[in-house]
């Protein structure tokens, strides 16, 4: 068996699986009712799309939050980063800590000026988790789109690479 | 239950594998291929930036799968732990018929007349195995030959002097120059160096029915949308099997070589797509798994009179794994450097491969590859801030704006760096897992460094505003390159074959990859490895005729 | 008795299983299937769209039968990431697509693109030239699943080819997904940004659902996000019609690398049709061309020929009057007269 029909990662399917049959017999609704996350949860999913949008801020071009980079994490986060899901608990978590710490108040609600002054210390104090979330980020960003992340190819156009590009047919 | 029996049965369907099914098959042999990949194609990669055999972030679609097939790698400071294929450190090549030769960037190089003799050119380096191969260039020119014309070479080293002598010029012309290609050659010739067209395995013009190169950007890492880049699947493996004499049976993991009660090689156990244990009795056996699997097969096949596995009676078998040691310079230019004509790298140059003084060797210089937004991203220099405005800044500014210079240096091998059994970790079959150990020589550090700084003036030279060095370390060198498990040599206590890559102690089994490279040469091995398998298995052929 | 029971049990719970999804799928219209599955985006889109009165069944089909098979997969934890329509289920697209779009149907039946998968991957001319590839699936059966040795064999230039399912022979290789999604907003025609002089860019519109179907995405990119092409005819950048409509017909009628009018399938006008867009001449649909001429001529030639009935086909690359390269010194070598000079600049801007 080659790796074409690789076996791939279950929870999400077995949660599928289930939501869908149950939903099935209820004819109700399905999932977490409202949440548009699947890993994190609401308030994860917030601070991540912060600390997203600090790693690659948006100004002329779009940012990691236009381009929904954390909902690449997400839905990788059941598939291929199922190893990294306690690291970006306690990360996330320690972001906002950090930040209740030093300003009373949530990563999110910190101002953009706040919240770069306060990861370039959290850089140093938690580095793997800090390097994994950029190197994630980085991935969601410029990657490939139909993982979720680089929405409407944002990165690309950014860096003027045309797709799909034009390429033609040779004879022969 | 035993299989009908076949002359000879082939462990792995990449370049090694292909080369010696198709001449061994059109000699008239029987012959069985066991593949433990499957049949892929461009439809299966689909040109994902994050998920290929070179940018693994989401896995790698060429295989091996990273459910089955873990590894152990023990790094320099002694800490092991267990790594999956698309992990860092396991040196994965690739797992599916035509092996890495499906997406590799098939740059086709022929060694040095020096590579071939590194022991007498450069003496003994302590700590290292730097050992001469057991025969020259020339012996290896008429098959470096075969291998260019049959399966397909574009490109044109003729202004290139550092290079043994060929007879016949390379099949097809060099694609059309990039437009880092016409950046480098004026800076190479102002610095008296002799730049050339690299050499590929790839159609420039339609070649033995297949089109030309479209110059897309998903070149290394991918299988080719077009058929355009020639591996063993497109060339020489449909070749055996049109000879109705070769079967190719994909998913399929070899076990162990078997033996008999007088110790000879009577064939291989496997477990094939269905996972049943498989038995198929030939008459000679060849491996060719790659350096890091076919030593794991020799090992994990013990036998009472070989306890420590097939031709490992002096503890040779896995020693001296090594790769390259790539180093090289990035440089930052004012004016775009980007043209989005795949594959990217196409200018070379072979000044530096030998007579640097003050280190061991040295190794080809091209320009790299097209690099994806991805991994540009993270090939920056060191103070440029790895995230936030200046990053992005910086990627936006410079992503068309940057050549990289890059180039595999010669190793000196070590006998520390090596595979073995993994005492605990077994795969899905329940097979001990290769355990790779071991640390780059310090000479190989200093080789690199030293290509480096050369590549960064050939690049300021281009007119580079900004360079940093791409440097090397000290971490245990394999990867796809991956060489030298399995020595080539005249004596059986110094090495695992003979110059024919038959296994000392046996007549009748074989290596035929990368594993038997005494050295690996300052260049991409694969057209060196295709040339071997050509020589060696003609001579398997015509050793057959006469015992028949 | 207590068999019977069962027996009516099993049944029941069985028929709640194949109508229950049908019921689902009416009651959530499908929101309760984009909280799992990947379709957000596309669900959005087509909330909005004009294409939001059809329901979701009417396209991804809502069979017994499919039903059922979606039942099974979603209890067997094998649910796709993102749902698509199957290659099976796209050919059936064509179909309804043309219950209401009769018109736009007949007229694409009629035209060039109405192409099958026999005469694609098992035209003996082309295959004796040039062996088959997966690049062929970018722009033609770009809907298939699987790779090119699961619909053609064998793959070399020797043949006889045939299809392994047979069934696909006269499927349409370029349907009307291939270049229209139907998940997309239905606001008003947009004009493009238009050239005082660009002929042809006032013509026509493009609706939104104008769309590139990237095989290797499996999405559609929507026209406005498709790039267009820098054309050169040696070292010179060639005018190109503002129309960016003409983005979509440059993904398939492409230059090569070298970005020169005429290399590989590029059709980019030069010589006197020179900034004209490619939709200046063919029709959307139909792609037909003669009709056309006489929007322009003979009011801008005085020529005083009959464009009509010349033999202007790219078909025929030899052709003097190819309409994609034609110049004025094709047909007065020794130079335009006097005359008509007037006319010649006036047409060509």
């Amino acid at each position: 068996m080659g790796p074409k029909k690789a076996h791939r990662p279950g929870g999400r399917r077995r949660f599928l699986a289930t939501a869908a049959l149950a939903a099935t017999a209820a004819g109700a609704g399905c999932g977490r009712a409202g949440s548009s996350w699947r890993f994190f949860s609401e308030d994860e999913g917030e601070t991540l799309i912060a600390l997203c949008e600090q790693i690659i801020p948006a100004d002329q071009d779009p940012g990691a939050r236009q381009a929904e980079t954390a909902h690449y994490i997400d839905r990788q986060m059941l598939l291929q980063f199922q190893e990294f899901g306690r690291v970006y608990r306690d990360g996330l978590a320690q972001i906002d800590r950090a930040s209740r710490a030093g300003h009373q108040k949530r990563f999110i609600e910190l101002s953009a000026v706040e919240q770069t002054a306060l990861l370039a210390i959290f850089e140093r104090e938690h580095a793997a988790f800090f390097r994994l979330a950029v190197t994630h980020t980085m991935q969601g960003f410029y990657g490939n789109p139909r993982h979720g992340g680089n929405r409407d190819a944002a990165s690309w156009r950014m860096l003027g690479i045309p797709e799909p590009p034009i390429r033609g047919r040779l004879k022969g | 239950m035993a299989l009908p029996r076949v002359n000879v049965v082939i462990v792995g369907a990449g370049a090694g594998g292909g080369v010696a099914a198709r001449v061994l098959s059109e000699a008239g042999l029987r012959v069985a291929v066991l593949e433990r990949g499957g049949w892929m194609s461009a439809a299966d990669d689909r040109k994902d930036d994050l998920r290929n055999q070179r940018t693994t972030a989401l896995g790698h679609p060429f295989g091996p799968d990273d459910e089955r097939n873990p590894r152990v790698l023990v790094d320099i400071n002694g800490v092991e732990r267990q790594v999956r294929p698309s992990g860092p450190g396991y040196c994965n090549n690739a797992a599916c018929v035509g092996g890495g030769t499906l997406s590799y960037g098939a740059m086709a190089w022929r060694f040095h007349p020096d590579d071939f003799r590194m022991r007498s050119v450069y003496g003994r380096i302590g700590g290292g195995t730097l050992e001469d191969w057991p025969f020259g260039y020339d012996e290896l020119e008429p098959y470096y030959e075969q291998a260019e014309w049959e399966i397909g070479v574009s490109g044109d080293d003729s202004a290139n002097p550092f290079k043994g002598a060929r007879r016949k010029p390379l099949p097809m012309p060099p694609l059309p120059p990039t437009r880092e290609y016409e950046i480098l050659k004026p800076a190479a010739l102002r610095m008296g160096l002799h730049p050339f067209d690299i050499p590929m395995l790839r159609n420039s013009v339609p070649y033995q029915g297949r089109g030309a190169c479209m110059r897309c950007r998903w070149c290394v890492g991918f299988a080719c949308e077009i058929d355009a880049k020639n591996g063993t699947q497109n060339t020489v493996i449909p070749r055996a099997l049109a000879t109705g004499n070769c079967e190719l049976r994909t998913g399929c993991m070899a076990r162990e070589i078997l033996t008999n009660s007088s110790g000879k090689v009577t064939g291989v156990a496997y477990f094939d797509e269905s996972d049943r244990l498989q038995q198929q009795p030939a008459d000679v056996v060849v491996v060719a798994g790659a350096a890091i699997e076919s030593a794991r097969l020799l090992l994990n096949s013990r036998h009472r009179l070989f306890p420590h596995g097939l031709g490992n009676r002096h503890d040779w078998v896995g020693r001296n794994l090594q790769g390259h040691t790539y180093t090289g310079a990035v440089g930052l230019f004012e004016q775009v450097t980007y043209d989005d004509a795949g594959p990217g790298a196409g200018i070379a140059i072979c000044d530096f491969n030998h007579g640097n003084p003050g280190v061991v060797g040295g190794g080809v210089l091209c320009n790299e590859f097209i690099r994806l937004p991805y991994q540009f991203a993270r090939q920056i220099p060191a103070d440029v801030p790895r995230w936030g405005r200046e990053h992005k800044e910086f990627m936006r500014r410079y992503y068309r704006r940057s050549i990289t210079i890059y180039g595999p240096t010669q190793e000196v091998p070590s006998f520390e760096c090596r595979v073995q059994l993994d005492p605990k970790v077994r795969d899905y079959w329940g097979l001990p897992v290769a355990r790779l150990s071991g640390r780059n020589h310090p000479k190989n550090v200093e080789t690199g460094t030293a290509m480096a700084v050369k590549a960064e003036k050939w690049v300021k030279e281009a007119g580079a505003i900004r360079t940093w060095l791409i440097m090397p370390n000290l971490g245990l060198s394999g990867g796809q390159h991956q060489a030298g498990t399995c020595r080539m040599g005249s004596d059986p206590k110094t090495s695992v074959v003979d110059a024919w890559g038959r296994v000392h102690d046996f007549d009748n089994l074989y290596v035929m990859d990368g594993s038997v490279h005494v050295t690996n040469g300052g260049f991409n091995p694969v057209l060196t490895i295709l040339a071997l398998a050509y020589r060696n298995a003609a001579h398997l052929a015509r050793e057959w005729r006469h015992r028949t | 008795m207590r068999l019977w029971w069962t027996v009516a049990v099993v049944m029941g719970l069985g028929a709640a299983a194949i109508v229950g999804p049908n019921l689902y799928y009416r009651s959530s219209a499908g929101r309760g299937c984009s909280r799992c599955h990947e379709i957000g985006e596309q669900y959005r889109l087509w909330k909005v769209s004009s294409h939001r009165s059809v329901a979701c069944e009417t396209c991804h089909r809502s069979s017994l039968f499919t039903n059922a098979r979606r039942v099974a997969t979603h209890a067997l934890g094998r649910v796709p990431e993102q749902p698509r329509l199957a290659t099976q289920d796209v050919f059936e697209m064509v179909e309804r697509c043309r219950n209401c779009h009769q018109g736009e149907f007949a007229e694409w039946r009629a035209g060039p693109h109405r192409i099958t998968y026999r005469e694609v991957f098992l035209d003996r001319k082309h295959n004796a030239e040039t062996r088959l590839r997966e690049d062929c699936f970018r722009c033609h059966g770009m809907h298939f699943e699987g790779g090119l040795t699961e619909l053609v064999t064998p793959i070399d230039r020797k043949g006889p080819w045939r299809l392994l399912d047979t069934r696909m022979a006269d499927r349409p290789a370029i349907p009307c997904l291939g270049c229209h999604a139907v998940h997309r907003e239905g606001v008003p025609l947009v004009r493009p940004a238009e050239g005082r002089r660009a002929i042809s860019a006032r013509q026509e519109t493009f609706r939104p659902s104008v769309a590139l179907f990237d095989r290797r995405e499996r999405k559609a990119s929507p026209l406005a996000e498709l790039p267009m092409p820098v054309m050169k005819e040696g070292a010179r950048l060639v005018r190109i019609s503002p129309d960016h409509r003409q983005a979509l017909c440059y993904q398939c009628h492409a230059p090569d690398v070298t970005a020169q009018t005429g290399t590989g399938d590029d059709r980019t006008p030069t010589g006197v049709h020179e900034g004209l867009s490619c939709l200046a001449c063919h029709s959307r649909h139909r792609q037909t061309t003669r009709a056309s001429c006489t929007t322009c001529h003979p009011r801008l030639s005085n020529c005083g020929l009959d464009v009509e009935k010349m033999d202007t086909t790219f078909l025929k690359p030899d052709s003097r009057h190819n309409i994609h390269t034609v110049q004025c010194a094709d047909c007065h070598p020794k130079g335009v007269p006097a005359k008509k000079k007037a006319a010649s600049r006036a047409f060509s801007g």
